[in-house]
């Protein structure tokens, strides 16, 4: 019946110690995405609350009885059946009031529960995620409506997530929220055709996503892993459907997995970060990889060179060279260079600065450095005083070099940043 | 041996709803407590629907009581050596997962027939 839900909990057994990982989670997603496209994008809060009440349904019902044959279907059946009697009070309240009875509602709320394949759901979870990212959503709200909706996580884990408040990850939701409120009818169902404007948000988002977990300074390891495997996963989505299927979407979806590959590498056995040069590379996942250079080769077809094929670039020289000393500098000095025209920032200049420097030498990095006219937000970063320290002590330099190691220090964000800069810059004592 | 009823209460609109990944966390516990259990556990019961009606001799009125505090949302039978033991089964339990849940614990008294 209906395909699309359950096959995963059916497939991989949801009882007892074997429930996968996040399923719940995921099946939020599913069913929120669904169900918005059925009910309409302005009752998205009401869709969302009758998917958790299905859920707390059925931690009774499945302990008591035993899980049901299909519990994605169950799931479902129980969602909309909360959701239609809402509705229905919603369109009486209405009547009652006199005012103009919201007949469109009550007319879905009669709608027997369709039933939908696999790939139909996942047409449901991109236009959700092409909602998510709708510029009449604040950009500022849009990943966290993301997070909430299509990866399921409450406000309070948001919060903890990307480092901000609760009231925070509410305030952003609800601006999200009073937007959709507000949205035309049929918002919720935009050919998908239509929505090619709207990939480079969409990217956007992704992007930060991964980001929130890669370059994360969360202390647990599954938190940042959990952010990356999310945006995987939603960038995959896109990349294989015929919405997103273009050069930059598999060039995002390239650099997101060859990241993911030395996530696990980067760090120590007690939590502490490891340089580039101190990672033992037969921990990279070798699988990923070679899943990244697939996407890349896929990339690299048509006009366009984005800021993603630069990126993943980079770290596909990375990966693919056989020690630190073996890296191809050069290449990488160039990929920098293009990704300073195509999205110029004087953060991708301090990046070649450093790859001209393991090219040519620190002085020729330093060559590059001295091009820049540095904003204070880079000046002000450990970054800026690390790279800095580590070039002049390179290159013989050493007064000049201490005094960068010690604001380097001052300003580090993190204990594992700032035992990781004690390594890199301890020789310049 | 003795049996005991649990009686589920729960405060209304008390509680904030859990996140699915909490409510996943608790369903691997239910069914972990289920088995632990499974040899005390006489009737697993189950969750009473809202609504109801309250008979008296005087007639019939609508129940459970609107302003009561808090309602009985579900009940379970159990069977364990002594209190102590039917505690011990009620503690782990998954109404007290939930916040703004409790379980009250009563032994059933034997009567003399049987």
């Amino acid at each position: 019946m209906i395909e699309g839900f359950g096959s995963d909990v059916s497939r991989t057994g949801i009882t007892g110690p074997g429930l996968v990982e996040h399923l719940f989670r995921r099946e939020y997603g599913r069913l929120v995405a669904v169900l918005t496209r059925t009910i309409g994008v302005q009752q998205i809060e009401r869709v969302e609350d009758a998917v958790q009440d299905a859920f707390l349904a059925a931690l009774t019902a499945w302990t008591v009885r035993g899980l049901p044959d299909d519990p994605g279907a169950w799931l479902y059946r129980v969602a909309y059946n909360n959701l239609a009697g809402e509705l229905r009070r919603t369109a009486g309240r209405l009547r009652i009031l006199e005012r103009a009875g919201d007949d469109a509602l009550a007319e879905r709320a009669e709608d027997p529960a369709p039933s939908y394949s696999a790939s139909e759901v996942a047409d449901d979870m991109l236009r959700m995620l092409f909602i998510c990212c709708d510029d009449v959503i604040p950009p500022e709200s849009r990943l966290v409506l993301a997070l909430k909706t299509l990866c399921g996580f409450s406000a309070a884990e948001i919060a903890l997530r990307l480092f901000t408040s609760e009231a925070n990850v509410y305030k952003r939701l609800a601006r999200a929220r009073d937007r959709l409120r507000a949205a035309p009818f049929g918002a919720e169902t935009p050919p998908l055709d239509t929505l090619a404007s709207r990939l480079p948000s969409v990217h956007a988002v992704l992007y930060l996503l991964f980001n929130e977990g890669y370059l994360s300074a969360h202390a647990e390891q599954a938190i940042r892993r959990e952010l990356c495997d999310e945006a995987i996963r939603l960038t995959t989505l896109l990349a294989e459907h015929p919405a997103g299927a273009v050069p930059e979407t598999f060039a995002l979806l390239a650099l997101m997995h060859l990241h993911a590959a030395r996530l696990e590498a980067r760090r120590d056995g007690m939590g502490g970060l490891l340089l580039l040069e101190e990672q033992d590379r037969s921990l990279w996942d070798h699988e990923r990889i070679r899943l990244g250079a697939e996407w890349l080769e896929r990339a690299a077809s048509g006009e366009v060179f984005s800021r993603f094929h630069a990126e993943a670039g980079v770290a596909a020289e990375h990966c693919f060279a056989p020690s630190f000393g073996e890296t191809r500098w050069s290449e990488i000095s160039n990929l920098y260079a293009m990704l300073e025209r195509i999205d110029p920032s004087p953060l991708h200049t301090m990046n070649r600065a450093v790859a001209v420097a393991e090219w040519k030498g620190p002085k020729a990095g330093l060559a590059v450095v001295a091009t820049l006219a540095p904003p204070a937000w880079l000046t002000d970063s450990y970054l800026w005083d690390a790279v800095l320290s580590d070039l002049h002590r390179r290159a013989g330099d050493l007064g000049i070099a201490q005094r960068h190691r010690e604001r380097a220090l001052a300003s580090a964000p993190t204990d594992a940043v700032r035992d990781l800069l004690r390594r890199r810059l301890a020789s310049s004592i | 041996m003795p049996k005991y009823l649990f009686i589920q209460r729960s405060v209304p609109g008390e509680s904030q709803r859990p996140s699915p990944a909490q409510m996943q966390a608790m369903f691997a516990a239910f069914n972990a407590w289920k088995e632990k259990f499974k040899d005390r556990i006489l009737d697993m019961g189950g969750p009473l629907k809202p609504g109801g009606k309250v008979v008296t001799g005087s007639g019939t009125t609508d129940g459970p009581f609107v302003e009561a505090k808090e309602i009985v949302g579900g009940y379970m039978l159990v069977v364990a050596e002594n209190l102590e033991a039917a505690l011990e089964v009620a503690r782990e339990s998954p109404p007290t997962m939930i916040p703004g849940s409790s379980v009250e614990v009563r032994e059933i008294r034997e009567t003399e027939s049987s």
